[in-house]
């Protein structure tokens, strides 16, 4: 088994380490005390990334991208993770995998334009009614001639505010259930569409988080996305890369960078006449902390390899999203009580790291999900894709 | 013009450096190796004179171990145009890295070499100079700015008194002090690109040198541990400390 990380990634890695300590860091306090990203900070970050190759790698080269693995992905997510969602979506673009089912002229209109990053996508699932159920969806799409009607209501769609089109589910078959779902690329001004209120968060502050309504939205037949009825089957087999990378790896990079400041504080903060760090319940936490960031590494980039090698290792991509959010929550929460009074104060990062964490459990399927999906899994076939061979 | 680039394969500068146990050098497994900061600045450099129109090609050079490749592709990969490579394991002394790098020159041509004013594992700060003794080519070292004239550069260096600038004739050698450029990110297109350049690869022989050491390392320690401070009740007592047991009065 080769652990080894050649030349060229190293080289990138260097690249996006450099770019998100002093491109993107700097900026993080700011952006979470005020609550926006000014616009032009964000066309400064997207062109400065851009002018580097860094935005949209995960896509293939062919359209633009630099066609990463899902491998080098990952590592390359642990460092894109070590900072603000905002600016890593504005810096390096959430392109989501789901857009490379755009075929014909839907290539040139949603598909190109999201990998240069001259327009951005939002995904469009949870309702108000409707979240970890993905299939138990309202929003309703009806043939109308060749095209169809939309109606309906979304809501919390991440950077909804700034997008210029979303990957919108609705049921287009009310009697078939999860195969009743399909996929609609909906543009921004296209009438009857109108963004809602952003709805405050806990944490993730500059990422705007929007309701969506759709009244009468009329859509022609390019405005869907893949086979009709096979939208949740579609958003499910594409979003579990992304769910590896963006929730996985990000969330390892950020408990990594959070353990990097604990160890320093570890070493500076002196009380009883020594540094902390001789303190064996603060080493308890420090140790755990890195046997917990290592596990979730190992358990990430191996499933990525799986992914590279063709296989469906979707059990496997639960068990890394739930052990990499779980293990940055706990990280999180050690690092406050670490900084103690610090820790909680906001003249430090750790409680805005504390505040962000917490979502990580709960979006792109809850803990609670993944583990169904794992035991589902188990009971079906049994223990053997936990070492497969 | 053309303009050489010789670049060395050094601890990374983030690493805290461990002596080994048997005091024979310093601790090289398990380490991250990178190139020399002062080297970077040197590639940097050379690549915004191509793109200013003043150069037409930049090459890396790296003698060192297999793994020096490493160092030459992170030069390619931040547009550096080809490498040269000198296949040699074990410790170069500045003397035979000057006389391969002029057998080097000899060979490429290049109108200006620019070279780190120092590399920072063994700190010598000697090669720039011996090879512009070499080469017979005037020299300017510790450069926070160079201008590229016509036959002739005009180079800020930092010296202890302040900036001093001076006109050398080319060819030259210019070594570079930290403030003369920050150097760029190697970007994702670059460093796909960056595979296909090539290097090429030599050993000390086909350039005739012979790169035996002409030093003895007897032994390598650690910098003593400083000792607390100790307070002095009065002028007396200080002055009776500094004779008695200093010994420095």
């Amino acid at each position: 088994m080769d652990f080894s990380i050649d030349h060229e990634t190293r080289l990138l890695l260097e690249t996006v380490k450099r770019f998100v300590k002093t491109e993107l860091q700097p900026l993080e306090a700011d952006l979470d005390r005020s609550g926006t990203l000014p616009p032009e900070t964000a066309r400064a970050i997207f062109e400065k990334s851009k002018a580097l190759g860094l935005y949209g790698m995960n896509m293939p080269a062919k359209l633009g991208g630099a066609g990463l693995n899902a491998v080098d992905m990952c590592l390359v997510e642990e460092q894109t993770g070590q900072t603000s969602d905002i600016l890593v979506r504005r810096a390096f673009g959430n392109v989501y995998e789901v857009l490379l089912a755009c075929d014909g002229a839907r290539i040139a209109r949603w598909l190109l334009p999201a990998v240069t990053g001259e327009r951005v996508c939002s995904i469009a699932i949870t309702e108000p009614g409707a979240g970890s159920d993905a299939a138990g969806i309202k929003t309703q799409a009806r043939r109308d001639g060749d095209g169809w009607r939309l109606n309906g209501q979304k809501h919390f769609i991440s950077d909804g505010e700034f997008s210029d089109f979303f990957v919108v589910s609705a049921v287009t078959d009310p009697d078939a259930g999860a195969r009743g779902i399909s996929l609609f690329l909906v543009d921004k001004q296209t009438p009857g569409f109108t963004v809602g209120r952003n709805q405050p968060m806990m944490g993730l502050r500059g990422t705007s988080h929007v309701e969506l309504f759709f009244e009468d939205v009329a859509l022609g037949s390019e405005n869907l996305l893949g086979a009709e009825g096979r939208g949740l089957r579609l958003a499910l087999e594409t979003l579990g890369r992304i769910r590896l990378a963006h929730i996985g790896a990000r969330s390892v990079g950020m408990a990594a960078r959070i353990l990097g400041l604990m160890t320093e504080h570890a070493r500076a903060r002196r009380q009883f006449g020594q540094p902390i760090g001789d303190f064996q319940m603060i080493q308890s936490m420090l140790a755990d902390s890195a046997i917990e960031i290592n596990a979730a590494r190992l358990m990430i980039l191996n499933t990525a390899w799986e992914i590279d090698q063709g296989l469906d290792p979707r059990e496997k991509i639960s068990m890394a999203k739930t052990y990499g959010a779980e293990t940055y929550c706990r990280v999180a929460d050690r690092a406050v009580q670490l900084f103690g009074g610090l820790g909680y104060c906001q003249d430090l990062p750790i409680e805005r790291f504390y505040r962000d964490s917490r979502i990580t459990r709960i979006y792109d399927g809850t803990s609670e999900i993944h583990r169904t999906v794992i035991a589902r899994g188990l009971l079906k076939d049994g223990p053997d894709f936990i070492a497969r061979h | 013009m053309k303009v050489l680039v010789p670049v060395k394969r050094v601890i990374d500068y983030n690493v805290k450096v461990r002596v080994k146990a048997d005091q024979t050098g310093v601790e090289l497994a398990n380490v991250k190796m990178s190139m020399n900061p002062f080297d970077e600045i040197a590639i940097e450099e050379a690549i915004r004179m191509k793109e200013a129109g003043k150069a037409e090609e930049v090459i890396a050079v790296s003698i060192g171990p297999q793994q020096a490749q490493e160092t030459i592709r992170t030069a390619l990969a931040m547009g550096a145009d080809r490498g040269v490579h000198v296949l040699h394991d074990g410790v170069v002394e500045p003397l035979a890295v000057a006389k391969m790098l002029k057998a080097i020159v000899e060979k490429e041509g290049p109108t200006v070499v620019i070279l780190g004013k120092q590399a920072i594992d063994d700190d010598c700060n000697q090669t720039g100079q011996m090879l512009s003794a070499l080469l017979g080519w005037s020299q300017a070292t510790f450069a926070s700015k160079i201008e590229v004239g016509d036959g002739e550069l005009t180079v800020t260096r930092e010296v202890d008194a302040g900036l001093e600038t001076i006109k050398v004739k080319t060819p030259a050698i210019v070594t570079t002090d930290l403030r003369l450029n920050e150097p760029r990110y190697a970007s994702l297109p670059n460093i796909m690109k960056a595979k296909k350049k090539p290097i090429e690869a030599m050993s000390p022989a086909d350039l005739g040198v012979d790169p035996t050491p002409r030093l003895a390392t007897l032994k390598v320690v650690e910098p003593a541990k400083r000792a607390g401070g100790v307070k002095v009740a009065d002028v007396a007592e200080l002055v009776s400390k500094l004779k008695n047991e200093a010994k420095v009065i």
